[in-house]
């Protein structure tokens, strides 16, 4: 039985056909990477997998267990963290604020939401009178949590050490990524859902993310990763899961993906049919991922 | 550096605030003298003889602004005369004016305010009963008698010895009106409505008691709210259950609406308009236009009554105002004129003022003519005047 | 039957006119304008003065509100809105509140604060329907509802200048940097809604033949009841909103009266929304978009004073009644440290968590509540009762606001408006508890220890005991993993979400310790005034807290102390202005806002 199991999912959003009958597996300690063009529904799927929304048909099995439709925080319970294609940090909170609140599914007995009524307004009432209270114990796995944080935060060399007290909004745009992938990384995730971690960023950034990707696969770490630029792809992915039009287009090993004409054609056919020149900007990561496709070949 | 200059900041910050606050702090302990409220040129002139001084609590802004502005123009009156006619044994009478919005949380500040200016003698005030009875501890506690002027709640009197009342009394008024409706107009089927506060709903249980016992029904009993404007449905509810009249505890303003709206749902001059005695204003006719033609309403208060305290008292204030007076500024005018009555008999110590309005009897006042009160400190035996609006005025009316 | 439905349309009416304008100005500027209601009433007098005063036709008289309300938009733009556009709609919702103070109490002192007559020149010609009339006026005021609905329609998508106003509410910064010269949208904008609001004030003036200083404010709260119905920014849904909401209204007067209108009201508001969180003709749209990087409002930091600051600042507290001999600023002082516990609580769910909630009087009356019943009527200590009665109106006021919680920005913050309004209904209508309009009286005074608390400096001291263990109790919670999970929410609830904080459960949860602590200053607060009635605990004091968090400054436990004894002891400070004392109060709000937009305790970074 694989880690995470996507089975024949469908997606409509009101007549836009989004995902029509996608399967994926991803193994215990495993990389995939999903690429394919804009409007692929590679997020739509990283939406269904974190439970940000739920799958028309089909199902979703985490470690044995179904987690399509349930509400995204348990997901987030059941070993599930996720990085967003814009980056989504807590401005207004500190990087370690930021990279602590990840680690929150992990104060186990604390937050435990509970499933009966009662139950939830029992604990819920515990989470208050510990919060206030801050008994030894709860302190100590604070204490635990934030030395952990900052070791996180280590992976990445000084670019975050030195501004760990600083809110996050007042960061770069690339170090904000980098929060964000730590404040998943606090989850001590099962699966890692990673939504374009490069973009945005320089050569020499994306080196260090990929980088830094490597590291966390030694570790053993399982990924699941949407990424444009193929050269990263190559270089992280067991296996690639091209995406087009809500289909599974091609999958297996990067090598033999990327020479697979049938992928070519959905890039390149869609730039040329569908790009004018306004929206090229927009695509512009797309753009320079045919690009390096054609190059290759 | 940046650090320095934050810290420099912090610290002119904490410096700013807490002067702002210390100003604050003094002015709100700064005594009232020189906040009399200024008052249209009296004949009492800044004699070396302190003045006696009033505290009133009442509202000057907010939404019952108008009310306020109302009574200022019976206290002016009032001090008039009494500061012409020599004042309290030589002294001038003087108020001054808080504006609380009629806010509970403004008045019990006041109400400290006046405790601790011994130069207060006695309080007027508040408005709304939350207002004022939020304040009636304070005044309790420190024996300083609070008239309420407009406070008709049954409960408003029995915080205590020092709280008394010269509003109308909704044990005389209600039952009046329903002997008005039921037994001179001979209506049988009344639709009542009224305004869902602790003065309509006093009114209103004591009116439909009377009204069954005299042998009315009461086919229907629509509560609204204070801030209601539209009485269409309401009005449309009432009509359906066939009435012969409609009762109206309104105020003037509602009261002036309800009569305009009836109108567009169905209601003909077949039904009467029956009011409780606050719809009665000027401000009723000037509001609710050829709509008030025909309501009637039964007043303890008519600028047409011909008993010579009520002349004298509209007389003097279409002098002074160049308008009729209506029922708030008249029991503003009573308020003062009571306690000055008090005063000049039994002294101007505060406790003094309590025993006086106890032992006083037969005080003249425009309301309710020769009156003492009773031992629920209100006034007792009223009178009063039945009235119809015809071609845009109140005439008295004589079954 | 056919009566009330007629009696509905006709209010609907009315309701639509308010509606149109709020909605277009929110589409357009994305801004809920407090001012509005101040605006349409000032509208009203203008249009008094030209046809009461001067004897001009209606239609002159319409010109000139158009073009005297549309230049008091460009003013309020200029002196409260364009100051602080940069700052965010949290901060415009506090400068417009204040414009609206100044406005209302300008009004009082121009034209005085009685209701005026204005009488509908239009000719008495009417028809007959079932026992109602319906009026030309009816007919008239719906001809001018849809005719500037369309009109504004034509101007928005027909002009140029439309385009650019559209353009700028889609997207301010891309719009600057297509040449948009975006004040220029903005003065247009509030101009339109200026004179969009002034002549919905005579329309409705002329209804009821009557205007007054306040009647900007209950005409905005169903004018905004019936946009967020039909879904903000949404014209047609505004029109369907209101007839609605007009029709609902008659019909519950007709089934349970009219004390329960605007209860109903309420409900029916929250229904639809919990239904269809975007209005009723809102399309179905699964997820947001994602926001675009860079985004961020920030908050401001607080300012961080020495150590020894926070213990000198209790130690004075307590020690203040010995050097005040004068009872009446300990007075105003106690009154202020109960504020300042709604204000500190109300600031664990707006400042910490992000939500705006307008109900936080529900809250206050419903721990007033519970302690007045369970002390007069059940005989409960004080003490016992100091503790139970917020435990129970914390529970109320959780399961009150439940279902509310999914509601995001300004829907959650009229739905706790309604809630709020709700809560003091109840307290109205349910006689048999409540004692209904009449209040409770002689509400026994607090006593501990078998001593009456009765004294200025008692009364001071206890509220400042409370208000001591309210703000660590909120300063505990807001240092504990529980603060972060909250600004958390705050910040970002999609990202939240993803990282288990469950919305509802902790949404909950602020909402929970925020009435429990407002339902324990209610519990002062009844004890202290010795009465309390449904009225007793108002809207105008749910708006006064928010104001209190914002000038101190959000998520500002300190600030949140600062700000209300500031906002309780001003306008003690200067009674001696009279009539002009919230004229000057309001221009202060704004001055301070200006020079310090984060708060008066929070820095910018």
């Amino acid at each position: 039985m694989s880690l995470l199991s996507v089975r024949n999912v469908h997606k409509h959003f009101g007549g836009l056909h989004a995902l029509r009958g996608v399967s994926l597996d991803l193994e215990e300690g495993e990389t995939v990477a999903i690429i394919g063009p804009n409007g692929a529904g590679k997020t739509t799927l990283f939406n269904l997998i974190s439970c940000e929304d739920s799958p028309d048909e089909g199902e979703i099995w985490l470690d044995g267990r179904r987690i399509d439709g349930l509400p995204p925080h348990l997901a987030a319970a059941r070993g599930l963290a996720r990085t967003f294609q814009n980056g989504r940090v807590f401005g207004n909170l500190t990087v370690l604020e930021n990279v602590l609140l990840g680690a929150h599914t992990r104060l186990r007995g604390l937050t435990d939401p509970g499933t009966r009524p009662a139950g939830a307004v029992f604990s819920a009432l515990r989470e208050i009178v510990l919060g206030i209270v801050q008994p030894r114990r709860f302190r100590e796995l604070e204490a635990e949590l934030t030395a952990e944080a900052l070791e996180i935060l280590s992976i990445f060399g000084d670019r975050l050490i030195p501004r760990f007290h600083q809110p996050a909004y007042s960061l770069s745009y690339a170090n904000r990524r980098r929060t964000e992938l730590a404040r998943a990384l606090a989850l001590r995730p099962r699966v890692l859902l990673l939504d374009e971690p490069t973009a945005g960023m320089n050569p020499t950034e994306t080196d260090e993310m990929t980088e830094v990707i490597l590291k966390l696969q030694r570790q053993g770490q399982s990924m699941l990763l949407i990424e444009h630029k193929l050269e990263m792809v190559m270089a992280v992915a067991h296996r690639v899961v091209a995406l087009d039009a809500g289909e599974v287009l091609v999958s297996g090993p990067p090598e033999q993906v990327r020479s697979d004409p049938r992928l070519i054609e959905a890039y390149v056919g869609k730039t040329a049919d569908t790009a004018p020149a306004g929206a090229a900007a927009a695509g512009g990561t797309r753009f320079g991922a045919s690009a390096a496709l054609t190059a290759e070949v | 550096m940046a650090n320095k200059k934050g810290s420099a900041s912090r610290i002119r910050m904490a410096a700013v605030s807490a002067l702002a606050l210390a100003l604050l702090l003094a002015a709100c302990g700064k005594s009232n003298v020189a906040q009399t409220s200024a008052q249209g040129g009296t004949g009492a002139s800044p004699a070396a003889t302190e003045p006696v001084l009033i505290g009133v609590t009442g509202p000057l802004t907010g939404d019952n602004a108008e009310y306020g502005k109302q009574w200022r123009k019976g206290f002016d009156l009032a001090l008039e005369e009494i500061n012409g006619d020599g004042g309290i044994d030589g002294r001038p009478l003087e108020y001054v004016f808080e504006d609380t919005q009629s806010d509970p949380k403004q008045t019990p500040a006041v109400a400290q305010k006046f405790v601790a200016n011994p130069k207060i003698v006695a309080v007027i005030g508040d408005f709304s009963s939350p207002a004022s009875m939020a304040a009636s501890p304070i005044y309790q506690r420190a024996g300083l008698v609070q008239l309420g002027i407009t406070n008709s709640h049954p409960e408003f009197t029995n915080t205590g010895d020092y709280i008394w009342s010269n509003s109308s009394n909704q044990k005389d008024d209600a039952p009046y009106l329903a002997q008005l409706a039921v037994n001179e107009l001979g209506k049988k089927r009344l639709a009542v409505l009224y305004l869902n506060t602790d003065w309509g709903k006093t009114t209103v249980d004591l009116f439909i008691a009377r009204a069954k016992e005299l042998g009315a029904e009461i086919v229907a009993q629509e509560a609204y709210l204070s801030n209601e404007k539209d009485f269409r449905p309401i009005l449309t509810k009432a009509l359906d259950a066939d009435p012969d009249a409609l009762i109206l505890i309104s105020y003037y303003n509602d009261g002036a609406l309800i009569a305009q709206q009836r109108l567009s749902v169905g209601f003909d001059e077949t039904v009467a308009v029956v009011g409780i005695g606050s719809i009665y204003s000027p401000q009723f006719i000037r509001l609710g236009g050829e709509a008030a033609e025909g309501v009637y309403t039964s007043t303890r208060f008519y600028p047409g009554d011909p008993r010579p305290e009520v002349r004298r008292f509209v007389e003097k204030y279409r002098e002074k105002y160049n308008e009729d007076p209506d029922t708030f500024s008249a029991v503003a005018y009573d308020g003062i004129k009571i306690l000055a009555q008090v005063m000049r008999e039994y002294g101007t110590e505060r406790r003094a003022i309590r025993d006086g309005l106890e032992a006083i009897r037969d005080l003249d006042t425009v309301l309710y003519g020769k009156a003492s009160f009773g031992s629920d400190r209100r006034l007792q035996n009223p009178r009063f005047v039945n009235l119809v609006v015809q071609n845009g005025k109140f005439e008295l009316w004589q079954p | 039957m056919l009566d009330q439905w007629i009696n509905g349309l006709v209010i609907g009416n009315l309701y639509m006119l308010t509606a149109i304008g709020i909605t277009q100005i929110y589409g357009v500027a994305g801004v809920v304008n407090f001012a509005h209601g101040s605006i349409y009433m000032f509208g009203a007098y203008i249009g008094w003065m030209a046809i009461a005063w001067w004897g001009w036709p209606l239609f002159p008289a319409i010109a000139l509100v158009l073009a005297g309300s549309a230049l008091l938009g460009l003013l309020l733009e200029r002196v409260a809105v364009r100051p602080f556009a940069r700052q965010g709609s949290t901060i415009l919702l506090l400068t417009t509140i204040a414009a609206g103070l100044i406005l209302d109490n300008a009004a009082q002192v121009i034209w005085g604060p009685q209701t005026q007559a204005l009488r509908n020149p239009l000719p008495h010609w009417h028809f007959q329907l079932g026992n109602s009339t319906v009026t030309l006026l009816d007919l008239f005021i719906l001809a001018c509802g849809v005719g500037t609905a369309l009109l504004l329609h034509l101007f928005l998508y027909r002009s140029r200048a439309g385009w650019a106003v559209r353009a700028t509410a889609q997207d301010r910064e891309a719009a600057l940097q297509m040449g948009i010269d975006a004040g220029r949208v903005s003065r247009l904008s509030f101009a339109l809604a200026g004179a969009f609001a002034g002549l919905s004030g005579l329309l409705v003036g002329l209804y009821f033949s009557n205007i007054y200083p306040t009647m900007g404010a209950s005409a905005t709260l169903k004018g905004t009841t019936a946009a967020l119905l039909g879904g903000l920014g949404n014209v047609p849904g505004a029109i369907l909103g209101a007839y609605v909401l007009g029709i609902v209204e008659a019909f519950s007067v007709e089934w349970l009266g009219s004390s329960y209108r605007n209860l109903v009201a309420v409900v029916l508001l929250i229904a639809v929304l919990l239904f269809k969180p975007r209005g009723l003709l809102a399309p179905r749209r699964a997820l947001n978009p994602e926001p675009t990087a860079g985004t961020f409002i920030p908050h401001g930091r607080p300012l961080r004073f020495p150590r020894w600051a926070a213990p000198a600042a209790v130690a004075a507290a307590f020690v203040l009644p010995l050097a005040l001999a004068n009872p009446y600023p300990l007075q105003v002082l106690s009154i202020g440290w109960a504020f300042a516990l709604m204000a500190v609580s109300l600031n664990l769910i707006s400042g910490t968590t992000g939500q705006i909630s307008l109900g936080h009087a529900g809250f206050v009356t419903l721990g007033a509540y519970a302690s007045a019943i369970f002390t007069s009527r059940l005989d409960l200590p004080f003490s016992a009762s100091l503790v139970i009665s917020p435990v129970i109106a914390a529970a109320i006021g959780v399961l009150l606001c439940y279902p509310a919680l999914r509601l995001r920005g300004q829907y959650l913050a009229i739905a706790t408006l309604g809630l709020g309004e709700a809560i003091s209904l109840i307290a109205l209508n349910w006689d048999a508890v409540t004692l209904g309009p009449l209040g409770i009286s002689n509400i026994q005074p607090p006593k501990l220890f078998g001593y009456e608390l009765v004294s200025p400096a008692a009364q001071y001291l206890l509220a400042f005991v409370i208000l001591l263990a309210g703000v660590w109790i909120v300063h505990r919670l807001s240092r504990s993993h529980l603060g972060r999970a909250l600004r958390a929410v705050r910040e970002d609830e999609v990202a939240a979400r993803a990282f288990g904080v469950g919305l509802s459960r902790y949404k909950s949860i602020a909402f929970g310790v925020s009435a429990f602590l407002a339902a324990l200053a209610g519990v002062l607060l009844a004890h202290s005034y010795s009465y309390i009635a449904p009225d007793t605990f108002t809207f105008a004091l749910s708006i006064q807290v928010l104001t209190m968090i914002i000038l101190g400054g959000r998520d500002n436990i300190a600030g949140a102390v600062l700000g209300a004894v500031l906002l309780i002891a001003l306008p003690e400070s200067i009674r001696f202005l009279g009539e002009y004392r919230f004229i000057l109060y309001g221009l202060l709000l704004i001055f301070m806002l200006r020079f310090r937009p984060c708060g008066l305790l929070n820095a910018r970074t």
